[in-house]
């Protein structure tokens, strides 16, 4: 019963997903079937969609989705491009850092890989491009450093895995991410110079720099919304999703009163344009509890982590063997996706191993950052080269620079689980 | 896996019943929810009262806003999807996994919708309460089958568009 149930579970997802069914209905209507077929009681059907959503800390994603979306259309990225070239100035490589940067800090304001890559690549890759850098390498450079969003607080991937795994909580994940994402930005600086150096991109403009202090005056309102974010976590004044509403409110208020880029036309467009990448998201989760309930009561899961784990009995080995997994995986899905599809098999083998679940969640996630940037099949790369016009095969040669740099990073953190957990425990989480 | 809707069926005529009921009532939770918790912040702020109770109002929220959005996205074919493969076959096949695949997504809701019901119904016939802030639980679950009812048409909508379509191009 278990081996025919499982094999319909994970044969009809993986066939389904082929022929261009949304994951959603991939994920339900297998769930369903094997309900129905095994006897279940069909009325799990219902409860788990229902209940799969209806959950409190998941309330966070669809704010956090809004408010990274307000602070985008208020014009927040630009401001901080300005900011951010003042202070790197005219060097070689000098714009490529800066592109670096902004991902970075934007990735403290939005929760998602793609949002903040689209943001920073509408006006870093003209630029840029101005500059000398040829616009593959923009491409690839700022979907690499975009990536990290979903590493350094807020993200929308570590939320999800919380709930999945209600041991890690959503601020020691929060704190857990912030140091190996960073880790992650600034190991694709190394590459960014040497490429510049050796093929003298950076210096070719006669573009004014822009001045310091008034970059800064009008930086400063976004510089600020990380604070409100993380701080308010910090202090314990906030839970996760109330900081994600304040974050909001805050957007709006620097949107509509000091930029005044925001007008009551514009907010509508962001409620419905954030309300449908988080329902798009949700809907997800929803069948996934379906799908997960069907193969927990199966002990499809737990039989499949078994013949994992028959394969080797070497922890390291083990290791190795999910981050391959998860970075092919990483290539064709994205993150939320995968921690639906592949965290019922995984958790068994971090429960077996006892490896830390704040650090796994954290290593898989950079995991999955590197498979958003890698081609062919990157939603990073496919959203930045969209932007650049240019082709997904014009940035291989690049890619895997950044690839390897963020590998490296990666397996620091594998190697040193300290990098992750050092912060959380500081904190007291 | 792409997050923008697919480029290969350009032609596709828009859904009759505007999609924009939809996209006002997902934006609409979406807003609430916000006020809701920010109105929760301030109060505790001020007052040392918390009325976190009313956490079970925005997670309901969450879900209306779920399935407002999800109809919409479906009308949109807005849906993360693979089209790796898809992509490479040859076009009568492709349309045959496509009718396939719409009518997948009909029959999931359709199931949900149909079920759903039996839940919405057994919570009327029992009284229960909700845990929170101790209302009618029905006023909760009633939605599901509703939402899911939508979601079933939206699809359906979808599929009869593209049968059209496909019709057209056989036409021309």
């Amino acid at each position: 019963m278990i081996a025919e149930g499982s094999l319909i579970l994970f044969a009809g997802f993986a066939l389904l997903l082929l022929i261009g069914a949304p994951l959603a209905i991939a994920l339900g209507i297998t769930g369903t079937a094997v309900i129905l077929i095994e006897g279940l009681g069909i009325m799990a059907v219902p409860t788990n969609a229902y209940n799969g959503i209806a959950k409190y800390p998941l309330l966070a994603l669809p704010v956090f989705v809004l408010a990274g979306m307000m602070f985008e259309r208020a014009g927040v990225a630009l401001r901080i491009v300005r900011f951010a070239s003042a202070i790197v100035g005219k060097r070689r490589g000098g714009q490529g850092v800066v592109a670096i940067l902004v991902c970075l800090f934007l990735g403290g304001i939005s929760g998602s890989g793609p949002a903040d890559a689209a943001a920073v690549a509408m006006v870093m890759i003209p630029a840029m491009f101005k500059q000398g850098y040829p616009k593959a390498f923009s491409a690839t450079l700022i979907a690499a450093a975009g990536s990290t969003a979903i590493l350094i607080p807020p993200s929308i991937a570590l939320i999800v895995y919380s709930v999945l795994v209600p041991a890690a909580s959503v601020p020691a994940l929060f704190a857990g991410g912030m140091l190996p994402g960073m880790l992650a930005g600034l190991a694709l600086i190394v590459p960014t110079l040497y490429l510049s150096r050796k093929n003298g991109w950076g210096n070719a403009s006669d573009e004014e720099t822009p001045r310091l202090w008034d970059s800064f005056k009008e930086a400063v309102w976004g510089l600020l919304a990380p604070v409100v974010i993380l701080g308010g976590m910090r202090t314990g004044m906030f839970t996760p999703t109330e900081a994600a509403v304040v974050a909001a409110f805050y957007g709006l208020f620097v949107g509509v009163f000091v930029y005044r880029t925001l007008d009551l036309r514009k907010v509508y467009q962001v409620l419905v344009e954030s309300a449908e990448i988080s329902a798009v998201v949700l809907i997800i989760i929803s069948l996934a509890g379906v799908f997960a309930h069907a193969g927990s009561t199966l002990g499809a899961f737990d039989a499949f982590a078994k013949l994992l784990l028959g394969f080797t009995g070497n922890e390291a080995l083990m290791l190795v063997m999910i981050t391959v997994m998860l970075l092919i995986a990483g290539m064709l899905l994205d993150a939320v996706s995968i921690f639906l599809v592949f965290l019922p098999i995984l958790v068994p083998i971090m429960l077996t191993y006892g490896w830390d679940p704040v650090w796994f969640g954290v290593l898989i996630t950079m995991n999955m950052a590197i498979g958003q940037f890698t081609p062919p099949m990157a939603v990073n790369l496919m959203v930045t080269t969209r932007i650049a016009g240019v082709s997904m095969e014009s940035t291989v040669r690049w890619a895997l620079w950044m690839v390897v740099a963020m590998l490296l990073a990666m397996t620091l953190v594998m190697v040193f689980p300290q990098l992750v957990l050092w912060l959380p425990r500081l904190l007291g989480y | 896996m792409s997050d923008k809707p697919d480029t290969t069926h350009p032609t596709e005529e828009a859904p009759r019943v505007p999609v924009r009921i939809e996209e006002f009532f997902a934006a609409l939770a979406m807003a609430l929810i916000c006020c809701i918790t920010f109105a929760n912040v301030l109060v505790r702020y001020f007052t040392d009262v918390s009325f976190a109770f009313t956490e079970e109002f925005s997670i309901f929220l969450m879900v209306v806003l779920t399935f407002f959005g999800a109809a919409a996205a479906f009308a949109r074919n807005s849906h993360i999807r693979m089209t790796f493969v898809t992509d490479r076959l040859p076009v009568k096949l492709a349309r045959l996994l496509e009718y396939v695949v719409l009518a997948l997504g009909a029959l999931m809701f359709a199931t949900m919708a149909w079920y759903g019901t039996f839940l919405f119904w057994d919570d009327w016939q029992f009284d229960t309460t909700s845990p929170g802030i101790g209302i009618a639980q029905w006023i909760y679950t009633i939605w599901l089958p509703l939402l899911s009812a939508v979601i079933f048409l939206r699809i359906v909508g979808r599929l009869i568009r593209f049968s059209r379509q496909v019709a057209d191009r056989r036409a021309s």
